[in-house]
C-alpha cells in the first residue's frame, strides 16, 4: 500500500500546475500509469489511501515541496542567489496554488490553530539543500543556514504578492546579508587586534612572571 | 569505576592494541584508511568511496550514520581543545611538551578526517561544538596546572571512554548496507582512529598517569564527563 501511495504521489505533481493541490490531482495520477486506469480514482480509495479531508492535500503538498529540493540539485550554478532562484522559478507555475497550500500545512496542527513550523521546517529544508551546494565546507554550519532560510521564507512570501519583483527582492536580501557578514567579520578581527594588543600590554608589565 | 577495574579496562584495551601492533605496523608501512581523505593525490571526486554517501538508506540507518559522525567530530573537537589547553601549561616542558605536542598533532589529523567524512555524508555537526571547545580547553588546562601526572591521567580517562566508543560505534556500523564502499572506508577510518586512540591511552600510562593526585576520582570524573558529552553530541 505505502509503494503504491507512494508512486501515485509521484504521479500527482505533474497535475498540480493545472489541478492544484487537491484530492481530484490524486485521483486522476492513475491515468498517468503506464498502464492508465480508464476512470480516475474514486473519493473513498483516495480516502483509504492518503487519509480523509486535507490529510491527501497534505501529502501531495509534501512530496511536491520534496521534490522541488530534489531538483535544486540540477541547478548548474554554485552560487547561492542562483541556486534560491532556481527554487523560487520552481514554483512559479503553481503560484496561484501555493498560499492555499502552505495554509493547509499551517493549519495541520490539532494544538495550535496555526502552526508556524510546517513553514520553519519548509525554509530550514530550502537553506539545507542551498547550503551544500553553494557552501559545502561551511564552518559556520548553523548561523549560515538561519540566514539563508530567512532570506528565502522573505523571498518566496515576496513572491506570493508580487512575482515580478521576486529576483529584485532576492539579490538585495543576499547583498545586505553579505554586507552585514563582511561588517560583523571586520568587526571580530578589529576585536582581536584589540584583545592582543591589551594581552601584550599586560604581558609587557610583568604581571605574569 | 574503581581504580583496579580501570586498571584492568586500561590493561584489556592496551592488550587489544599490542595484540594489533603488527597489524598497526604493517599499516603505517601500507597506506592508512584515513590517507583517503589527507592525501590529496587519493582522494578526490573520482572515488566513491570517500565522495559521496550511501543513497537510499532508511531513517534509521541514516540516523545510525549520522550520529557516529556528529559525534565523532565533536569529540575531535574537543580532544583537540583538551591538547590545546594542556600545551598553553605544559607546553615549555622539556619531557613531557613534545608528547602532547605529537599526540595533539595527532588528533588534527583526526579533526580533518571528520570534518570531510561530515561533508561527504551531509551530516548536520553538533550544536554544542562551542561547547566543545570551551569545556575541552577548560579541562586541559586545569589537568595540566594540576601537574604532568593529571595531565596524563585526563588523556588516559578520555581516551579510555573514546576508545570503548569507536568499538561501540564499529558494531553499530555493521547494521549498515556494506554494498557502498563508503560504509566500509568509513569502518577501516574508526578502526585506525580507535588504534591512535588507545597509542594516546598507552603513552599516558607510560607516562604515570596513575600517579596522579587522585587518580580514581580524576578519571571518574573525567570519564563521566566525555560519556555525557557523547550522549549529548549525538542528539543535539
Amino acid at each position: 500500500m505505502a509503494t503504491t501511495s507512494a508512486r501515485l504521489l509521484q504521479l500527482a505533481i505533474p497535475l498540480v500546475k493545472t489541478h492544484g493541490f487537491t484530492r481530484e490531482a490524486l485521483s486522476r495520477s492513475v491515468l498517468s500509469l503506464p498502464t492508465p486506469h480508464a476512470q480516475p480514482l474514486p473519493d473513498a480509495a483516495i480516502t483509504s489511501l492518503f487519509g480523509q479531508g486535507d490529510n491527501a492535500r497534505k501529502s501531495l503538498i509534501d512530496t511536491w515541496l520534496e521534490d522541488a529540493r530534489e531538483q535544486m540539485k540540477a541547478t548548474q550554478s554554485t552560487v547561492v542567489k542562483d541556486v534560491l532562484w532556481a527554487r523560487l522559478q520552481h514554483n512559479e507555475p503553481v503560484l496561484n496554488y501555493l498560499p492555499d497550500a502552505f495554509a493547509v500545512l499551517a493549519s495541520s496542527s490539532t494544538f495550535l490553530p496555526l502552526d508556524p513550523e510546517p513553514a520553519i521546517t519548509h525554509a530550514a529544508k530550502v537553506a539545507n539543500e542551498a547550503c551544500w551546494i553553494a557552501y559545502p565546507t561551511e564552518k559556520s554550519w548553523h548561523t549560515r543556514r538561519a540566514s539563508i532560510a530567512a532570506i528565502y521564507l522573505a523571498s518566496e512570501l515576496h513572491q506570493l504578492t508580487s512575482p515580478s519583483t521576486t529576483y529584485q527582492f532576492l539579490s538585495s536580501l543576499i547583498e545586505t546579508s553579505s554586507a552585514a557578514e563582511t561588517s560583523l567579520t571586520e568587526a571580530q578581527i578589529f576585536g582581536s587586534y584589540v584583545f592582543k594588543s591589551w594581552a601584550g600590554i599586560v604581558k609587557s608589565t610583568g604581571v605574569f612572571l | 569505576m574503581s581504580t583496579p577495574y580501570r586498571a584492568t579496562v586500561s590493561f584489556a584495551l592496551s592488550c587489544t592494541r599490542r595484540c594489533s601492533t603488527p597489524l598497526v605496523l604493517s599499516r603505517k608501512i601500507a597506506s592508512r584508511a584515513t590517507a583517503a581523505y589527507t592525501d590529496a593525490s587519493l582522494s578526490g571526486a573520482q572515488d566513491p568511496a570517500s565522495s559521496s554517501t550511501p543513497p537510499g538508506l532508511d531513517y534509521k540507518q541514516r540516523n545510525v550514520l549520522d550520529r557516529a559522525i556528529r559525534v565523532d567530530q565533536a569529540g575531535e573537537i574537543a580532544a583537540n581543545w583538551i591538547y590545546k589547553g594542556q600545551m598553553v601549561v605544559l607546553g615549555k616542558d622539556l619531557h613531557v611538551g613534545p608528547i602532547i605536542q605529537d599526540m595533539w598533532d595527532q588528533e588534527k589529523r583526526h579533526l580533518i578526517v571528520m570534518d570531510k567524512l561530515q561533508v561527504q555524508h551531509h551530516v548536520q555537526p553538533t550544536l554544542l561544538s562551542g561547547v566543545a571547545k570551551v569545556a575541552g580547553f577548560g579541562l586541559g588546562a586545569v589537568t595540566a596546572i594540576m601537574g604532568k601526572e593529571a595531565a596524563m591521567a585526563c588523556t588516559e580517562a578520555v581516551e579510555t571512554v573514546i576508545g570503548e566508543h569507536y568499538d561501540d560505534q564499529l558494531v553499530a556500523l555493521e547494521t549498515l548496507p556494506q554494498s557502498h564502499p563508503s560504509i566500509p572506508l568509513l569502518a577501516r577510518v574508526i578502526r585506525e582512529l580507535r588504534d591512535d586512540e588507545l597509542e594516546h591511552l598507552d603513552t599516558a600510562v607510560q607516562h604515570h598517569s596513575q600517579r596522579a593526585p587522585a587518580h580514581a576520582l580524576l578519571s571518574a570524573v573525567v570519564g563521566g564527563g566525555c560519556k555525557i558529552a557523547i550522549r549529548l553530541c549525538k542528539e543535539i
